[in-house]
């Protein structure tokens, strides 16, 4: 399989994950941002809300990383800073979920 | 060169069109919501740095900016949420035609418009 052909089929398959756990972190947080601190204390901290959201951050970011790597793709012209961002994001895309995961797994 | 993909067509020499907004749309609120992505991470984060932490968002999303930001937030989600699925019927070859295309580009549009009052309108009672 080409690489393009993967990549696309990657993104497919996260926006597909990602759909439905965007709808579901939607509507919760609508009731939810203006709480008070136990209240989400609450949410984050039982089942199944915690992992949902985990699931949620991984697939967005993963969607995201691929998506916003497209974009690269097609607007930036040097090789160089192309690579450097798409690493940029690609990290970010690994640290920042996993680090989240990992905070909210203690509560 | 060769081996490299071909550049997108710059979009500044075209006339706007229902398919180039959407388009265009769909690619500025994907990489808005990375970034939103990451405020929510900030934000779910400081529940484990304690109260203190999270009242700084509490102050935030509390205030009349924050509820702005909210429904802008949830708007750019299901934005990006309806052109994706505009993307997957386009995936399986359907909806190419220039009049359904339109179609599907004006219910993305006023789609994420709808969707937004109606879940920002659930709020409080409906909690999945």
């Amino acid at each position: 399989m080409i690489k393009a052909t993967k990549k696309w089929l990657f993104l497919k398959i996260s926006s597909l994950i990602m759909v439905p756990l965007m709808l579901w972190f939607l509507v919760n947080f609508v009731s939810l941002y203006d709480s008070s601190y136990n209240e989400i204390l609450a949410f984050l901290s039982s089942q199944p809300s915690k992992l949902l959201f985990s699931l949620f951050l991984v697939s967005m970011f993963f969607y995201s990383a691929l998506s916003i790597s497209e974009v690269f793709e097609d607007y930036i012209h040097v090789e160089s800073t192309k690579k450097l961002l798409n690493i940029g994001v690609f990290l970010s895309s690994l640290i920042i979920p996993l680090f989240t995961i990992i905070l909210i797994s203690n509560l | 060169m060769k081996e490299n993909n071909p550049l997108s067509p710059h979009i500044q020499i075209y006339n706007w069109h229902v398919s180039s907004l959407v388009s265009i749309s769909h690619r500025i609120t994907g990489i808005l919501n990375y970034f939103l992505l990451i405020f929510i991470c900030i934000w779910a984060g400081s529940i484990f740095f304690g109260e203190d932490a999270y009242d700084i968002f509490k102050l935030f999303l509390n205030s009349l900016f924050g509820k702005f930001f909210v429904i802008g937030f949830i708007w750019s989600y299901l934005f990006q949420i309806l052109s994706e699925i505009r993307h997957w019927f386009w995936d399986v070859g359907l909806g190419f035609e220039l009049k359904t295309s339109k179609i599907t580009g004006l219910l993305v549009i006023f789609g994420s418009f709808l969707l937004t009052i109606l879940i920002y309108s659930s709020r409080g009672f409906l909690q999945l």
